[in-house]
């Protein structure tokens, strides 16, 4: 008997995506995430700009993990040009990503995520009966949007982060403004840790999992390094990112899919509270001790609670870095000239959903010759179709509506960005 | 009864339909007021059915974003285009004087996976009738809660029709074009924005397209007195909204 179960629209995710399984005599015969965005060809429209024109370009690869390309792409230019940038830029990026985390996450688990697990449909749906948690995730996700506003200029797509620096410095009082908020924030951010604490976490999707994320610089949890740690021990520096990814062109898909060494790999915030969760800010640290949570995890759905902890690290983190701003007193710095040069230059940093990838050539002019770009979710397909394959085989004997529900449940846990997946790759760069 | 709506994305970045989540304050009224029947982001259970506005994002890259296009219009009442990428094709029609094909090349380099995409990429009105459009990269949130209580009420919504330079002026800040020599796109592109780029000491890059009427012809001209050739400009006014006139100003010259 051939069963064959179909998600044709995946909702509640970023993109269009599309789920096809085929079971014959109770053994899976096809499965496939496909993604049916249309590529946009990114890596080739960069090519032929200007070097400063990029971070224009790539950050609309993905509205949600806007900040992080912007930044991402800025950083890989600034490797590539040998520029330098001050400390108070590195702190106003890392609370900028900051503002990134609280409001991806919080649309993440209140608007995609929380309604799979009390059975709704949408938060829409929530509301008669959850008006407390969706205002809540309504308000967090308001803050974070708050603090990209003001350090990129608009909450989407903001064009203040350039090569450098930024344009405009935030003012003291700017700053000042943000700490109440950020303190209040803590009590709903808790919450949120709570809610997620509180759902049940089915276990036929328990497996063993490789986990990569970029290994924090200093001592405290973060989203900017230098080196790719794995969860079996190995470090790899960034530049060395091709060996890691080995994108390829698979056929059923917009998107590339990575796999290192052919063994599929998840990147995100499960990985980085796997991987990281001594560094954490003392207030999450102490959550996730309160709410018993055995780390590392190898349930995939707990990447909805590694969110929601990565929340309240932010809250305080932010304030903490509004504190060194202060005490440092702001400067209205000049940006750093640049000398423009043939080169090229790698940066990764961790978004929302993982770590990401920009690879930038330059020719003398500072034409963009040569771009390579690789989002968390491409790294995290292979991944997703190895579990969406656990998934049908432990939940077979369920009817059709039921493993469709549970299929969405897993591909939605790993907050798929799918424009980003989709954007394709540049495969261009020369590497001698 | 609450008028019925449908919020749809082609192929894009979502930042129209996130610039919609993002009315943080306003989600919830607005959400008593209409009925959304579609909204794939954010909701399961979405159904082809008729629709009063069906509001769209995205430009029409492949195939299958036309079919859907085509099956949307025919659903609703009105039908309106929210971000640039829907109103002038965006950043994905950015190279649309480039064939498809050489496109594809560069980044799989190999013929046989040309997927689904059509020839160009098009914004909304290349394929169907567009009643209203909301431009921005991404949108303003105000205008789209202006917009929907305007439509709700049956009115058409009364946008802002005047250059970035407009709102620039009023901000009273430094011009970047006149006074720092820098390639500002204000000049042509249509405001509602309050210059938030210049007003961060950023030139404007067009994003939210051309403004109606707009002197190309005499933006080439003073951007050229400052140095810059019209090969540069050109680039600039075609990153968000590719236009045949600014390219026959960028290879005729026409200065």
């Amino acid at each position: 008997m051939t069963r064959k179960i179909t998600v044709d629209e995946i909702s509640r995710v970023e993109g269009h995506g599309k789920i096809q399984v085929e079971i014959s005599d109770g053994k899976i015969t096809e499965l496939k995430l496909n993604i049916y965005e249309g590529p946009r060809f990114f890596e080739a429209l960069a090519v032929g700009r200007m070097f400063d024109e990029i971070p224009v370009i790539m950050c609309r690869i993905c509205a949600i993990c806007s900040a992080d390309h912007k930044i991402t792409s800025i950083m890989a230019l600034e490797d590539a040009l040998g520029v330098n940038v001050s400390l108070q830029t590195q702190l106003l990026r890392e609370l900028y990503y900051q503002g990134a985390i609280i409001e991806s996450h919080a649309l993440h688990l209140y608007f995609l995520a929380l309604p799979d697990f009390l059975g709704f449909g949408s938060a829409a749906e929530l509301v008669p009966q959850y008006p407390e948690e969706v205002k809540r995730g309504l308000k967090l996700k308001k803050l974070g949007n708050t603090i990209q506003e003001l350090l990129a200029g608009r909450p989407i797509h903001g064009e203040n982060p350039v090569i450098g620096g930024f344009s405009k410095i935030p003012t003291e009082e700017q700053l000042q403004h943000l700490k109440p908020l950020l303190k209040n924030a803590l009590e709903d951010g808790e919450k949120t840790v709570l809610l997620f604490a509180r759902l049940e976490y089915p276990e036929w999707i328990k497996i063993s999992n490789i986990f990569y994320a970029l290994e924090p610089w200093g001592e405290h949890y973060g989203y900017f390094g230098n080196k790719i740690l794995s969860s079996r021990g190995d470090k790899i520096p960034v530049g060395s990112y091709p060996k890691l990814c080995n994108e390829m062109v698979v056929a059923h898909s917009t998107a590339k899919h990575s796999q290192g060494d052919e063994t599929p790999f998840m990147v995100g915030a499960l990985a980085r509270i796997n991987l990281f969760h001594e560094k954490l800010m003392p207030r999450a640290k102490k959550l996730v001790k309160n709410i018993g949570w055995n780390l590392p995890s190898q349930n995939i759905l707990h990447n909805n609670l590694a969110q929601a902890i990565e929340i309240i690290d932010s809250l305080e983190r932010a304030s903490q870095i509004i504190d060194e701003l202060l005490n440092r007193g702001l400067k209205t710095e000049t940006l750093p000239a640049i000398n423009v040069k043939k080169g090229r230059g790698v940066a990764a940093t961790e978004a929302p959903r993982g770590t990401l990838y920009h690879e930038y050539e330059l020719d003398e002019n500072g034409v963009v010759v040569g771009a390579n770009v690789i989002t968390p979710t491409a790294q995290n397909l292979a991944h997703i179709e190895r579990d969406l394959r656990i998934a049908v085989m432990n939940l077979m004997h369920l009817d059709e509506e039921q493993i469709r529900n549970r299929l969405e449940m897993v591909a939605r846990a790993y907050d798929p960005c799918i424009s980003c997946a989709a954007h394709l790759v540049e495969l261009k760069v020369n590497r001698d | 009864m609450r008028p019925r709506i449908g919020i749809f994305g082609l192929t894009s970045c979502a930042g129209d339909q996130l610039a919609i989540i993002n009315c943080e304050d306003e989600l919830l009224d607005i959400l008593s007021v209409v009925d959304i029947k579609s909204f794939v982001m954010a909701q399961s259970r979405n159904e082809g059915q008729k629709l009063d506005v069906a509001f769209v994002e995205g430009s029409v890259v492949t195939r299958e974003d036309e079919e859907r296009l085509k099956q949307i219009r025919k659903e609703s009442g009105l039908l309106v285009a929210i971000g640039t990428c829907a109103v002038w094709g965006g950043i994905p029609a950015s190279r649309n004087d480039l064939g498809r094909k050489e496109l594809y090349q560069k980044v799989y380099q190999k013929e046989e996976n040309l997927y689904d995409c059509r020839p160009r990429v098009s914004p909304l009105s290349e394929i169907v009738k567009v009643d209203f459009a909301i431009a921005g990269c991404p949108i303003e949130k105000e205008q789209i809660i202006s917009s929907v209580a305007s439509l709700v009420h049956g009115d058409l919504p009364l946008l802002p029709s005047y250059a970035v330079c407009f709102e620039c002026k009023l901000r009273e800040n430094v011009c970047l074009l006149k006074e720092k020599d820098q390639l500002c796109c204000g000049p042509v592109t249509l405001g509602g924005c309050e210059a938030r780029c210049p007003s961060h000491f950023v030139p404007c890059k067009g994003c939210r397209g051309p403004v109606q009427e707009a002197n190309i012809a005499s933006e080439f001209e003073i951007l050229g007195e400052k140095g810059y050739s019209p090969a540069d400009v050109a680039r600039m006014l075609t990153t968000f909204a590719y236009s045949s006139e600014v390219i026959a100003h960028r290879e005729g010259g026409k200065r």
